[in-house]
């Protein structure tokens, strides 16, 4: 159930003519013979649709009349967009602007009870053997403790094949669960694809529109052969609705895979460096997954023809860079009480007039499950002044705050990237900017990490394994609103 | 197009850090700040600039400083003592500041309890960091912990993300 004025972007006491140019607008540029982007076509038949029931008298009033009673009193979430800056000046190049989008939760939410129908994947593989897999187990019963009986559960373990140890049915006997997770044994190879392939089965029995549908994966290897499997089927649980989160232990496990796995469906992809965090994270996972306001939320993006979106990265509620070829972006939930914020790259083409200038349409759509509402959207047009002389203006602290975080974690992937290609000299400068910039803001940790790989490449010629992820998911973590 | 100072990577207007080294390369239009906010001093202080004179150093005995926090109405005016520490009162009894910033935001713009101090000179006074978490900076300049700078009247001083602007009020 959307509101057509909403989609129209008119108020609903909007005349016909109104409503017309609102049409007539949007059509010069969202239609797909002005606009390629994939976001604009879909955004675009919305608004034809609504178009259609809103021009026609007798289907206006008829939609009217039950509008009210559709509609929630309260928005469940709002959307809010803060640019880099207010007024862009006329210039004969390109340039760049920032846009910090944030679902805003309705405050007065407080308690949720979406019901979780959630899939754990064990590793089982030889390397797991001892303190991790003995840790690994034990969270799984800490988690098994904190489900109800309306959360629906079940557990694979693989190696080179995965088993189904508790197969997917509504939390009712706790011990059993548990005594079937203390079975496994260490022993085998890592298939990643074994394991997805059965939890999504496993998943899919009670995946639906009434729960949190979720796949936790918890691996310390390197999958060889089925990442491309594993990917396609990644996107076959986004379709699902199923998102996967993924979380590494130490250091051999692949990054760029499990990124990838984690990003396609709108989950997380996590680094533990030690087993005995392993509880932690998970109990993490779980209390979000409990609190989602929506589940299953996208933004699509459909930028004016002539601007490109050149990268989308998701802040909170937890850090992840999210992938903007495709539409809509999977972004995961919003939770009570704590803003999804997601920040944009948008490259804008020389403009050479002065006046309002309209930037792209957001629509972010959500799954409110533990009120029966699907598909719940709220749509932001945005737009900017542009101007020959703009007045100087203090940046937003938000965005500042932001980019500087990310900006550093970009610098550490390009020293990576120069190392894989064996440029040593530009890896070895990168790693250093990185350690300055984070001794400039207090991360001494991680600061002597960086400057440590920075020598070490030096001689090695690449850097650790050990060095690259604690870089990555640290300067990933800075992101994180507490700072942690 | 805007060169980056720091490593010369041509970057598209707009860019707010460095897509080469992570600089930031927007500057905080303090000049301009600065300048329109000795206006708005309440009268009483309106000659305090013509008497010290911008960028000047000179500090006699009987002058203070009026620290005017960014983003914040009220001035604070100190009379600096022959070591006046800047910081963060946490409630504690360990580390009490001369000068309490806690009520200015200083916990959320990562002050220190203990983080910088002001030091008298012959005729005129220093900024020293005092081994600060997140640095004291001098006109955008990073203090290296321990050294005194020279302060001057107008100059800008942050404290961790906590920017302030010094005036000297020179009393005849």
């Amino acid at each position: 159930m959307q509101d057509l004025y909403a989609v129209l972007g008119v108020p609903p006491e909007a005349p016909e003519e109104e409503i017309r140019q609102a049409y007539r607008a949007a059509a010069r540029r969202l239609h797909p013979d002005v606009n390629a982007h994939p976001g604009a076509a879909s955004q675009f038949r919305e608004i034809a649709a609504a178009y259609n029931v809103l021009s026609d008298p007798k289907e206006r009033a008829r939609y009217d009349a039950k509008r009210a009673e559709l509609l929630p009193q309260r928005p469940y979430f709002t959307i809010k967009v803060m640019p880099s800056s207010r007024i862009i000046p006329v210039l004969d190049e390109n340039q760049v602007l920032y846009l910090l989008v944030e679902l805003v939760p309705d405050p007065t939410i407080t308690a949720t009870h979406t019901p979780l129908n959630l899939t754990l994947v064990i590793d089982r593989s030889t390397s797991m053997n001892g303190v991790r897999l003995e840790r690994t187990k034990m969270a799984a019963h800490r988690l098994i403790d904190q489900l109800s009986a309306k959360d629906v559960l079940s557990v694979i373990a693989f190696s080179d094949r995965a088993e189904v140890l508790v197969s997917a049915a509504p939390l009712t006997d706790k011990n059993a669960a548990k005594v079937l997770v203390t079975t496994v044994q260490a022993g085998g190879g890592t298939e990643i694809y074994q394991g997805l392939q059965a939890a999504y089965e496993q998943n899919c029995r009670y995946a639906g529109k009434n729960f949190a549908n979720h796949i936790i994966l918890i691996t310390d290897g390197r999958t060889y052969g089925d990442e491309q499997d594993s990917i396609a089927l990644a996107e076959r649980c986004a379709a699902e609705g199923i998102g996967i989160s993924a979380m590494g232990i130490g250091e051999e496990w692949n990054d760029v895979f499990l990124d990838r796995l984690a990003s396609t469906t709108g989950g997380s992809s996590y680094y533990i460096n030690s087993p005995s965090v392993v509880q932690r994270f998970l109990e993490e996972r779980l209390r979000s997954l409990g609190q989602a306001v929506a589940e299953r939320v996208t933004l699509s993006l459909a930028p004016d023809p002539d601007i490109i979106v050149e990268n989308a990265f998701r802040l909170a509620p937890s850090a992840q860079p999210l992938s903007c070829e495709t539409d809509p972006i999977l972004i995961g939930q919003v939770l009570m009480r704590l803003n999804t914020a997601v920040i944009l790259t948008l490259q804008l083409p020389p403009i050479a007039e002065e006046g309002r200038r309209s930037l792209l349409r957001i629509v972010a759509s959500g799954d409110i499950v533990w009120n029966n509402h699907t598909s719940y959207q709220v749509v932001a047009d945005v737009s900017t002044e542009v101007m020959k002389h703009p007045p100087a203006e203090e940046k937003p602290r938000a965005i500042l705050d932001a980019l500087s975080k990310l900006t550093l974690h970009r610098i550490q992937q390009k020293a990576t990237e120069a190392a894989a290609q064996g440029d040593i000299r530009k890896a070895t400068r990168l790693l250093e900017t990185v350690a300055t910039r984070l001794l400039e803001s207090g991360q001494t940790e991680l600061a002597s990490i960086a400057m440590a790989e920075a020598r070490r490449i030096a001689s090695t010629r690449a850097i650790s394994d050990e060095g690259h992820k604690a870089l990555k998911y640290g300067t990933r973590r800075l992101l994180l609103p507490s700072g942690e | 197009m805007k060169i980056c100072p720091y490593c010369m990577h041509s970057n598209r207007e707009g860019v707010l850090f460095c897509e080469e080294c992570g600089q930031m390369l927007y500057t905080e239009h303090t000049e301009q700040r600065a300048a329109s906010l000795t206006k708005e001093l309440p009268a009483g202080m309106g000659d305090l600039s013509a008497k010290g004179g911008w960028g000047t150093a000179r500090f006699n005995r009987s002058a203070s400083i009026v620290l005017q926090i960014r983003d914040h109405p009220s001035l604070i005016e100190i009379v600096p003592q022959q070591e006046t520490i800047i910081g963060r009162y946490d409630g504690s009894n360990s580390s009490v500041p001369t000068v309490d910033l806690a009520p200015y935001g200083a916990y959320e713009n990562g002050v220190s309890r203990i983080h910088a101090a002001i030091r008298r000179g012959e005729d005129t006074l220093m900024l020293v960091d005092l081994g600060s978490t997140n640095g004291t900076y001098l006109n955008g300049q990073r203090l290296i912990p321990n050294q005194p700078r020279v302060l001057r009247d107008g100059d800008e001083v942050r404290f961790g993300k906590l920017v302030c602007y010094i005036h000297f009020k020179i009393n005849s």
